[in-house]
């Protein structure tokens, strides 16, 4: 019997504490909302160091992550123009290469990109800022923690996922042209055409609000778990780690709810 | 506290008037860069925090306190903040540099390092 009720408190005391980080970190992410679309919060301060969030966050990777695409959309393209050939469904081929690259594979291959390059980094350093005292620091010396460290963060992340998904998008939309169509641009009304079918309103829509959802996630999970995390140096690496599993199934979930709305 | 990792000493010390008096970034830039000038380390004003050796990341430190000309800065046992540096003269040359910017300025380190410091301390030093 104690051993029941021991294993019962102790799954009771984990699921409070999920829960807990949970509402935690659904609140930081309407707080941060909220304070992104104040136009009182961006004062000098906050204008630079949005910048240079932005600037680390999506501009520094941004040649390394174009042609990393580049290469995974044409081996992409190949295979599905490849094997729709050898079926007879070349009709086919442009509108599954931008269903697959552009709806579902780059978007998530970004966030996840992102979420590995900056939501790491961003877990880890919210967490030693807490270990170390220093946000208590900031706020009694009348520091807006939310308006001069987190929410650069959460904007620069979520530029940086949906200025990186669209660039990608684009560039696997030619790559795609020339593998369907070749070098030449008497195809542009056939390819406009199948472009008009595949994103009608609900598809662009669908696609914005997912790209908004990947790099709020991306930003958000690391700082509200780098925030809950206890007050002891060894718990640095446990809270990263925690963070990004946290990531890992809040990318996974958003994946899966965008395809379940627009293939089910 | 740390400086930002992903900022200048430049840009860390000119961040203080941006956010307290919403100066604009070429004003403010301005001010830190001609206290880096005065404490002889303009040199580091373009580097990131993890570029900079033990002695610029002080000054960025101390300057970023200062300013805002506070009535006092303490500088916490600065063997800790400067290793490797024979630091009360130099402490005493800097913080005279800095007078016309500081109020007070309290150094606070262990007794039995008082031998250590020139005697008078110069104005605003003073040694607890």
């Amino acid at each position: 019997m104690p051993a029941i009720s021991n294993f019962l408190t102790r799954r009771g005391a984990a699921l409070l504490a999920t829960s807990r980080i949970w509402r935690a970190t659904l609140g930081l992410a309407g707080e941060v909302v909220v304070a992104a679309v104040s136009p009182a919060v961006y004062n000098s301060a906050t204008r630079t160091v949005v910048m240079k969030q932005i600037y680390f966050t999506a501009v520094q990777i941004l040649v390394p992550f174009t042609l990393f695409a580049a290469l995974l959309s044409f081996v992409l393209i190949q295979i599905v123009v490849g094997t729709a050939a050898n079926y007879g469904l070349s009709d086919y081929a442009l509108e599954m290469v931008v269903r697959l690259l552009v709806l579902e594979v780059l978007p998530l291959v970004t966030a996840l990109f992102v979420a590995l390059r900056s939501g790491s980094a961003i877990n880890t350093e919210v967490a030693l800022m807490r270990i170390h005292n220093e946000i208590e620091a900031l706020e009694d010396s009348g520091v807006d923690t939310l308006r001069l460290e987190f929410m650069p963060r959460v904007i620069g992340g979520m530029l940086s996922v949906l200025s990186l998904t669209a660039i990608t998008s684009v560039l696997a939309l030619v790559l795609a042209y020339l593998a369907v169509y070749g070098w030449q641009p008497w195809s542009l009304p056939d390819f406009s055409r199948v472009m008009g079918q595949v994103f009608d309103g609900a598809i662009l829509t669908s696609i914005w609000l997912k790209s908004l959802a990947f790099g709020l996630a991306v930003t958000v999970i690391p700082v509200a778990e780098g925030l809950a995390t206890p007050k002891m140096l060894f718990m640095a690496p446990i809270s990263v780690l925690r963070g990004m599993v946290r990531l890992f199934f809040v990318l996974m979930f958003i994946e899966v709810a965008s395809l379940a709305f627009k293939y089910i | 506290m740390p400086l930002r990792a992903n900022l200048s000493a430049l840009d860390n010390i000119a961040l203080i008037p941006q956010y307290r008096h919403n100066l604009d970034y070429a004003a403010a830039s301005s001010l830190a860069w001609n206290l880096l000038l005065l404490a002889g380390q303009d040199g580091a004003a373009l580097k990131r925090d993890p570029q900079l050796n033990p002695v610029e990341r002080f000054v960025a430190k101390l300057l970023r306190a200062a300013i805002e000309r506070p009535p006092i800065i303490l500088i916490d046992r600065p063997a800790l903040l400067l290793p490797d540096t024979h630091y009360p003269p130099y402490l005493s040359n800097l913080l005279e540099r800095l007078s016309d910017h500081l109020n007070d300025c309290w150094i606070l380190d262990y007794r039995w390092n008082e031998p250590l410091y020139p005697l008078p301390l110069p104005r605003p030093l003073a040694l607890r």
